[in-house]
């Protein structure tokens, strides 16, 4: 409903709002910034675990340019998003075919959903457990970690999608004598290619999730690893730094995500606003 | 229905007030190592318990000694045991912790086994091979302290870190060559194809001992000073029990960690339990007068974590001697 009656009075407003709200998040993370300043300085946090902005900052240096346990900072950011990447990509390439078939097909969605709703809620480290058990401590089941955690919510999203699509493009597109394979690249990916998109960028954010429980088996190198080694050795100022990073990687891949979206669905610009 | 509630409220209000008068905890809580020493006969035996009669006691097994850092540093636990790598860490950090008794020297209990078909025969032998230590306990600093006097990178091999639980897990699909941890698991690695090269009692002899150091809460020995010798005298009567009664302590070990007999007898001849008035003397933790050796281990200890760039510094002595407090030991001792 909304998206139809925004774009009547949203043109000349635009610029104005955008600025707005950038500069609401701005001040709300500089008022983060003097509130973490304020605790440290007055002594009102335990340095142990809320150490000071300024040796966050000297862990970020120093794992930037000495490294951190033998890899340095980009190296470990690097292990880690090839692992995000990986597993979120092997998670769209199963999941939106999955999702496409069961959004379209009753019998498939009666097929597949007892096992999805399954495991769907089942706790990472307990799931990780056996993965280990079958698939040892090496990237395998790493990998098989991250995939099912951004699996479901690709299916789910993309079930969404599909069954959301108003029927009448499908018919016109029948009625224009559209095969399958037509209706599958035609319709179907396209009208719900903006949703989707959606399921894609919340299922990377599951995927983030268990990074750190997927890097904590055997791993040497990782940010996930770096924050839970440092944990270790109490290390809060590169654990806070691990965890920023970690952030800022996340935001990133997200925006990405989001530009990929922009240039190959130029029609979701409009309904995502 | 109102009555139970009123009842309870009555209850709570009269526990809460005896509370107050007695001073003492309403609860205490164990957070003990999964590894063979004489908490396990304290823990079964309940001699915690009979030593505070009034007081809820909750024990809870932690898997090595970054995990308990983390139950400390979460302010999980009352009372916990650390090896020296894992109290060097802590004291170093500043977390709130004293040291308060020798839970046990650690001997064979604490090995380093190779896969018999991998053809490892020196630590030079490591090289490219794949070995597992849960990182920052006694074993891994034992590991990298032996290949540092071998002259020998760590880089030239895979070293994960890995839980012991998780060790003996990838080493039944043999994903590792070689492992440096302790018993129970250490068992299993070893029975599956595996022989032991080194142990950490040899490492002793070469000059680093390690051993696991009872710790109490600052927050709970500040408050309740008799209750932590009260805990101490209790771990004193375990580890007497263990000396004069082997037989009767195999069969705990055995039951506690689901071990055959003849296993739990053969670990418990791996770990050294010190008596309490032995505990005091200069190779032990020393008396409030004069520290024992055990500074010395943290102090080397620390100086090596340091140096591995685990650490950002080390303390001074200083910091280590108010560490260890003897002095519940020595009350524990003289009653």
């Amino acid at each position: 409903m909304i998206e139809t009656l925004r774009p009547i009075s949203a043109p000349p407003k635009r610029t104005v709002k955008i600025s707005r709200s950038l500069k609401l998040s701005t001040f709300s993370v500089c008022l983060m910034f003097a509130a973490w300043i304020f605790v440290t300085s007055t002594g009102l946090a335990n340095k142990l675990f809320l150490p000071p902005p300024a040796d966050v900052w000297g862990a970020f240096v120093k794992a930037s340019v000495k490294g951190y346990q033998g890899s340095t900072l980009f190296e470990h950011v690097t292990v880690s998003v090839a692992r995000i990447l990986a597993g979120f990509f092997l998670a769209c390439l199963v999941g939106i075919p999955l999702g496409i078939l069961m959004g379209v097909s009753k019998d498939a969605r009666a097929l597949l959903n007892p096992f999805i709703e399954f495991y769907r809620p089942l706790p990472p480290l307990g799931l990780y457990t056996l993965l280990v058990m079958w698939l040892g401590i090496g990237e395998e089941s790493k990998l098989a970690l991250l995939f099912l955690a951004g699996l479901p919510g690709i299916i789910i999203s993309t079930i969404q999608a599909v069954e959301s699509l108003d029927p009448i493009y499908e018919r016109a597109a029948l009625a224009l004598g559209a095969s399958k394979r037509d209706l599958l690249f035609h319709v179907y990916l396209p009208g719900a290619g903006p949703t989707i998109l959606a399921g894609m960028r919340i299922s990377l954010g599951f995927v983030y999730t268990v990074l750190v429980a997927a890097e904590i088996v055997a791993a040497t190198a990782g940010i996930g690893w770096m924050i839970w080694d440092a944990a270790k050795f109490l290390l809060s100022d590169v654990v806070i730094m691990g965890l920023i990073v970690l952030g800022i990687t996340g935001i990133g891949l997200d925006m990405i995500l989001r530009a990929i979206g922009n240039a190959l669905m130029p029609w979701m610009r409009k309904r995502s606003r | 229905m109102k009555k139970t509630v009123l009842g309870f409220a009555a209850v709570a209000m009269i526990a809460g007030t005896t509370a107050q008068a007695q001073d003492m905890p309403e609860e205490v809580t164990v957070g003990y190592l999964n590894l063979v020493n004489a908490q396990l006969v304290t823990k079964s035996l309940g001699l915690v318990q009979k030593h505070m009669p009034d007081v809820k006691i909750n024990y809870i097994k932690v898997g090595g000694g970054g995990d308990m850092l983390r139950a400390i540093a979460a302010d999980q636990i009352d009372f916990g045991g650390l090896g020296n790598p894992p109290t060097a860490i802590g004291v170093a950090r500043g977390l709130p912790i004293q040291g308060t008794m020798v839970l046990n020297m650690l001997d064979f209990v604490e090995a380093m086994v190779v896969r018999t078909d991998a053809g490892i025969k020196s630590f030079a032998d490591l090289e490219g091979k794949t070995l597992a230590a849960p990182f920052g306990s006694t074993t891994h600093y034992l590991l990298l302290q032996a290949l540092a006097d071998e002259g020998i990178d760590p880089a030239s091999m895979k070293i994960l870190d890995l839980r012991p639980n998780d060790i003996a897990l990838a080493w039944s699909r043999g994903d590792i060559d070689a492992a440096w941890f302790w018993e129970p698991n250490l068992d299993k690695a070893v029975k599956d194809g595996g022989n032991i090269f080194m142990t950490s009692g040899i490492m002793e002899k070469r000059g680093y001992p390690t051993w696991d150091v009872g710790v109490v809460m600052n927050r709970f020995a500040d408050a309740y000073p008799d209750y932590v010798e009260k805990f101490v005298a209790a771990e004193c009567e375990g580890i007497d029990y263990w000396i004069s009664n082997p037989a009767e302590t195999a069969q705990i070990i055995a039951t506690e960690l689901e071990l055959t007999l003849e296993d739990a007898t053969r670990m418990m001849r791996g770990t050294e339990m010190v008596p309490c008035d032995v505990q005091l003397t200069a190779q032990y933790i020393g008396t409030s007068e004069a520290r024992g050796g055990f500074v010395d281990t943290l102090e080397a200890t620390t100086a090596f974590l340091v140096s591995q760039d685990r650490l950002p510094e080390a303390p001074s002595r200083e910091i280590f001697e108010t560490f260890l407090q003897p002095k519940y030991l020595e009350a524990a001792v003289s009653e």
